[in-house]
């Protein structure tokens, strides 16, 4: 008894909380479900007193952790009573759930805002850790708020939801706060003001709560129109209109003009909307990572003279190699495009026009031949544009360069390239067709003197030889190339022998050592 | 004889389904229906899946728990199921015991998820004494401080389920599917799948397994076998389970954009 009372004069004058059952292994007590206990009745408090000290302190002495805040949770009949809110909306709390488990998902409301419900009817469930746990109410009485979506994680003994709290629900033997209590919906009775008042949390959404916050306006003061005196969205915006009107003349912001157009015309802002911003703020974006080496890049690129070259090409072939490539792969971890082969043939026909995997000293009107194809990918990942290249493709299978593509898009895409792969590249490949567009015109990426931009692979008509009409898979490809060290024929050379490479792929066969 | 006999009349009835390769998707479908619309207790006990499936709880993502690449690749079903708890592979080599209570039907125990995983845990001591180090450590049952089989529970109003997925045999590939969870148990100490788990097939054989899990069951219930139609009559009306299957699209979104390799789209 003397454990009880000392608990009694711990509980926190505010919000009514949860009493749990502690659970134990060696006292088998009647036990309720997990729900909420807003607060406790007569009768249990008779149970616990008469259940005896020894057990009393059995039971907190073998429940570890919880325990002691349990503890200081728990209340009992009087007190509770004596601090029931006036207005008999009573905070519900997440219940500790035994596990020592600070806070639970929510995952679920089977109640909503208005809902009247009844004693042990389920409000919702939660997950903590390995349990999906459903908690009741332990109240009949009706939803006032819901606190929190589904998803959020909430705190064990943060308010979930709150109740109002019907008559039967409030023990009898408390006087002067019970008699002012009245079930809302009342409101033809002299004392349905005092019914507001008293109840304080007045049946209202989120939504009309915050247009009430908006206007300044205390929704206690709101008549409501909707079902058990529901505040609507129409009450406040007419309470917002007649207070206007109630400021005199003063209140410019309320014009009787505007209020025949809050109440049902299209244009139903009034001026007190100016507090409302309709016109988006300018965002200022300062520019980090790749996008701001972009803008160096970019900018030098201009610079230089470029001249662009646009071709067909025909993908039948690549289409039939691919698939070949997937009908044949036994690696799960591998998926087959159509860019490594692209990217083989491009350095075949490298090999045959060195000057197109070159760069270009200003200085000494230099071109350095490089002799390693380290052909650069474009990618376009959440964190901008970025270019990593694969480096000696001469030296690479097909799958080979798969791999490494794969490799690349991983790392572009957890923003981990590291510096090795995006430097050294001597010639770049943009598809942005992957994207849209029939082709782009590329700017280089410098110090390269060539760039090709790749449009979508599409079927269009063709027209053979004795005039019959087929499908055939097009690319259009467009090169950049700096004019200073490229003309256009040899561009044009360059650009013939790879079509014929990806047109005819069984003829990188004759060129692989 | 009489006594023993006695004692079993005085317990409560536990009806026992024995299943053999039911795909793990009608299982979770049939345990929650029964949890929410019967009012018996009931055991189920399946032996093997038909096929690989990924199960995760209830509030799992697969951006977070999932190599989504190679579930995608290889066409792993993946599964969201009705109660909590982290993800497992199950197969072939999965043993399910799962077990349905109406929370009177069970002293002692209150329906909260440690008394229940305690109490589960006096039940296995039982099944695995003599026969290995069996421990319930934090949320898991372990051999040692290996874990060989996962819990998840869902607690109604009146009743609660336990189940839990036993590694009798498992395929190192598949556990490839699964990430490093963020949420782990402090013993695993970072360990990797393979070094964490172990199979079950290295204690005692699976019969025998099966065979020891319904006698402790029956310490406790009045145990009954029942077929399959069985579970049909409580239910009546049509019951709509929450667990279900993802779907590729749904997968997909939760890989992510990849780099758009301005790379040729495939």
């Amino acid at each position: 008894m003397m454990i009880s009372r000392r608990i009694w004069q711990k509980r926190p004058p505010t919000s009514s909380w949860i009493f749990l059952r502690p659970y134990t292994s060696q006292i088998a007590v009647p036990s309720p479900s997990p729900s909420l206990f807003p607060v406790q009745t007569p009768s249990l408090i008779g149970f616990l007193s008469s259940y005896a000290a020894s057990s009393f302190r059995s039971v907190y002495k073998i429940s570890s952790l919880e325990m002691p805040t349990m503890v200081s949770r728990c209340c009992y009949s009087n007190h509770a009573l004596a601090d029931l809110p006036a207005s008999g909306i009573v905070d519900v709390p997440l219940a500790q759930t035994g596990e020592g488990i600070a806070e639970c998902e929510l995952l679920k409301w089977f109640v909503k805002e208005g809902d009247e419900i009844e004693e042990f009817q389920p409000l919702c469930a939660v997950q903590s850790d390995k349990a999906t746990i459903e908690i009741t109410s332990r109240y009949k009485g009706k939803v006032a708020q819901l606190l929190h979506a589904p998803g959020n994680i909430v705190k064990v003994g943060e308010t979930l939801l709150k109740l109002v709290v019907g008559d039967s629900a409030v023990p009898t033997s408390s006087s002067d706060v019970l008699e002012s209590v009245k079930p809302p919906g009342s409101e033809n009775s002299p004392d349905s003001k005092l019914n507001k008042d008293t109840v304080g949390g007045v049946l209202a959404t989120p939504a009309v709560r915050n247009l009430a916050k908006l206007y300044g306006i205390n929704l206690n003061d709101v008549d409501g129109t909707g079902k058990d005196g529901r505040v609507l969205k129409e009450d406040v915006l007419k309470y917002a209109v007649q207070k206007g009107a109630a400021d005199g003349p003063s209140a410019a912001s309320v014009s009787a003009d505007c209020r025949e157009q809050l109440l049902g015309e299209e244009e139903t802002y009034p001026q007190t909307f100016a507090e409302v911003k309709w016109y988006p703020d300018d965002k200022t974006v300062p520019l980090r990572g790749f996008q701001r080496t972009m803008v160096k890049t970019m900018s030098m690129a201009a610079k230089i003279p470029h001249f662009h070259y646009v071709e067909e090409i025909n993908c039948d072939a690549l289409v039939k190699l691919k698939a070949s490539f997937q009908n044949n792969n036994s690696d799960p971890n591998i998926k087959h495009t159509f860019l490594p082969s692209l990217i083989k043939s491009l350095s075949m026909a490298m090999s045959k026009y060195p000057f197109m995997n070159s760069c270009f000293n200003e200085e000494s009107l230099e071109v350095i031949l490089k002799g390693s194809h380290n052909i650069g990918i474009a990618m376009a990942t959440q964190h901008g544009l970025a270019v990593p290249n694969i480096k000696n493709v001469q030296s690479l299978s097909i799958l080979e360069i798969t791999k490494e593509l794969s490799r690349l898009q991983q790392l572009a895409k957890d923003n981990e390239l590291n510096p090795a792969d995006n430097s050294g590249g001597t010639i770049t490949l943009s598809n942005i067709g992957a994207i849209g567009g029939k082709f782009g015109a590329p700017l280089l990426n410098l110090p390269e003197v060539a760039i090709i931009a790749m449009g979508r692979i599409e079927k269009v008509p063709r027209l053979s030889d004795d005039g019959n009409v087929y499908p055939s898979s097009i690319m259009t490809v467009n090169i950049g190339a700096d004019h200073r060290v490229l003309d256009g024929a040899t561009v044009a050379k360059f650009c013939n022998e790879w079509k014929q490479l990806i047109e005819n792929p069984e003829l990188l066969l004759l060129q692989m050592r | 004889m009489i006594q023993q006999q006695g004692k079993k009349v005085g317990l409560p009835l536990m009806n026992l389904v024995r299943l053999n390769r039911t795909p793990i998707l009608k299982q979770l479908h049939l345990e929650e229906k029964l949890l929410r619309k019967s009012s018996t207790n009931w055991c189920i006990i399946n032996d093997g899946t038909d096929t690989p499936a990924i199960v995760m709880g209830i509030s799992g993502k697969p951006s977070e728990l999932l190599e989504i690449g190679s579930v995608l690749r290889d066409q792993v079903p993946v599964i969201k199921r009705f109660t909590g708890g982290g993800t497992v592979v199950v197969d072939k080599g999965t043993v399910f015991v799962t077990l349905i209570c109406n929370k009177d039907d069970v002293p002692g125990v209150q329906p909260y998820p440690r008394s229940i995983m305690s109490w589960s845990g006096l039940l296995y001591n039982q099944v695995f004494k003599g026969i290995a180090d069996f421990q319930l450590r934090e949320n898991d049952y372990v051999f040692g401080n290996r874990k060989f089989g996962g819990n998840a529970q869902s607690i109604t109003k009146n009743r609660w389920i336990h189940h839990t997925s036993f590694l009798w045999d498992y395929a190192e590939g598949n556990m490839a599917f699964l990430k490093q969870p963020a949420r782990a148990p402090e013993y695993r100490m970072e360990r990797g799948h393979t070094e964490f788990i172990c199979r079950m097939n290295e204690y005692l054989p699976r019969t025998d397994f099966i065979e020891k899990t319904t006698e402790a069951v029956e310490t406790y219930f009045s145990v009954k076998n029942v077929n399959l139609e069985a579970t049909e009559e409580p239910c009546g009306a049509e019951f709509v389970p929450s667990t279900r299957l993802l779907s590729k699209q749904e997968l997909e979104e939760a890989l992510g954009p990849q780099p758009e390799i301005i790379g040729v789209s495939v």
